[in-house]
């Protein structure tokens, strides 16, 4: 469904995506993971059109209106409510307005409908723009780091939802730093390092190939193994 | 036309909880009314009534929609609010038909304000609503072009506060010395000022001029916008 071909990415001299090939299937979780830099948000930035690449070929298989998108940037009108940002996306969507209470509820935002967004903690505006990419119930949705810098309370309430949409037909897009996160969600995964793809599959297979199977799959010993994750932070 | 009215909605509500922008949009009127009534209408006649509103309309039209279209665009830039509307389906001309609305309606309340202020009646008052809006168009087009090539908001009121206050300001610097009034002739706020002093100037030389900064203005709103786009 989500489909990316020899796709290369320069900026000025530096090349920030090299011949970078996957597909998400249809109703799959697809990780992607990578260190800081790696080219994630550059991928989706280039699969949602919003920045051209320089070679290759890429499609989701969807029109514009059919995809959700969450950012690191949450872009939320801050001096409107909660309510009020989603009703903004309704009408720009032509769906009842109806729905904008119905996604605050999905978020557990429901109570703080009335609130203006620059009243929230992080947590609630990370959920709120969760809320603003489901609203029109996308059958592709994009989600860059959704649980960064958030409560292990708050993170476990977005996974539940996350793998929600997942059961009710969604594809799901999400790039991530926490291997856990990745383990626990993703149907498969690659992991980028430095705009190149270094290892790619469900992340069970991809434990065994890399004997990182304790007690349970650890992707995260795979990730160390694979970027150099460790010996960057030292440096 | 669903995005346009989702845009204009969205501004209109913004403009209202905004407590940095709205306050001005009141002030101007408040202090003309303040000024004519406690210094123009004491002063028997050697001030003249209309005095403070034209200044200050003036300064409204020139000023003070410019810095609000500027920094209403530059600050959805900014927060990347802009990005998520076109990534939902808003086209960049339905995003500034929004903002253009608002500040269209804003810009005509105020304008009729001043007008009542200033005591015009008939036809005096519709040209001087007319010659405050064709400012103010002039201004919202000059005002999204800073928007659309600054980088953020910081950035947009650098550019738009001093041009501003030189638009602003002209006519009022024009009472006292006659050079100025000679070269800054060809802006639209100094013809503005003309047509809301005096209703029997020549109004169409008056109205011709603003019509060209308009057409310029555009053109350089075109340019920018073309150049620049709006991704967000």
């Amino acid at each position: 469904m989500i489909q990316m071909n020899n796709i290369t990415k320069r900026f000025g001299a530096q090349t920030v995506l090299s011949g970078v090939t996957f597909e998400a299937k249809e109703g799959e979780i697809f990780g992607l993971l990578g260190p800081s830099g790696a080219g994630k948000t550059t991928i989706i930035n280039i699969l949602t059109n919003q920045l051209d690449a320089d070679g290759g070929s890429h499609g989701i298989g969807v029109t514009p209106f059919e995809t959700g998108l969450m950012l690191d940037e949450d872009g939320l009108f801050v001096r409107l409510s909660c309510l009020e940002n989603l009703n903004i996306f309704a009408d720009i969507y032509g769906i009842p307005r109806s729905k904008s209470m119905e996604a605050l509820e999905s978020v557990g935002l429901a109570k703080a409908a009335k609130k203006a967004v620059n009243t929230l903690s992080k947590g609630m505006r990370q959920r709120l723009a969760l809320a603003r990419a489901i609203l029109h119930e996308p059958k592709v949705l994009f989600l860059d780091e959704p649980t960064s810098g958030l409560d292990p309370g708050t993170a476990r309430g977005i996974h539940k939802l996350i793998l929600g949409l997942r059961d009710r037909g969604a594809t799901i897009f999400l790039t991530t730093h926490n291997m856990e996160e990745a383990t626990e969600l993703c149907d498969r995964v690659v992991m980028l390092d430095k705009g190149v793809i270094v290892e790619q599959g469900a992340p069970a297979e991809i434990c065994e190939r890399h004997n990182a199977v304790k007690t349970v799959p650890d992707l995260e010993a795979v990730f160390i193994e694979m970027t150099g994750g460790e010996l960057e932070c030292i440096a | 036309m669903y995005s346009v009215n989702a845009i204009f909605s969205k501004q209109l509500r913004d403009i209202l909880k905004n407590r940095m922008v709205l306050p001005q949009f009141i002030i101007f009127p408040l202090v003309a009314f303040v000024f004519t009534e406690m210094v123009a209408k004491p002063s028997g006649g050697v001030i003249p009534n209309g005095m403070f509103v034209t200044m200050f309309a003036g300064i409204f039209a020139g000023m003070l929609v410019l810095t609000a279209t500027a920094g209403m665009i530059a600050e959805d830039r900014e927060r990347k609010s802009l990005r998520f509307l076109i990534m939902a389906g808003v086209k960049p001309y339905q995003y500034i038909l929004g903002i253009g609305g608002v500040m269209t309606i804003i810009s005509l309340a105020v304008s009729v304000v001043f007008g009542l202020i200033g005591g015009f009646a008939g036809a005096d008052f519709v040209k001087f609503v007319a010659a405050l809006m064709l400012g103010a168009v002039a201004s919202m087009l000059l005002g999204a072009t800073v928007g659309i090539v600054s980088k953020n908001q910081q950035a947009a009121t650098a550019v738009a506060l001093p041009l501003g206050m030189i638009l602003g300001f002209t006519p009022m610097l024009a009472l006292f010395n006659e050079s100025v009034k000679n070269v800054f002739g060809i802006f639209y706020t100094m013809q503005v000022n003309t047509l809301t002093n005096d209703f029997s100037a020549g109004f169409a030389r008056a109205a011709l001029i603003i019509l060209a900064n308009v057409a310029v203005l555009a053109a350089l709103f075109a340019l920018a916008y073309n150049k620049k786009g709006l991704r967000g």
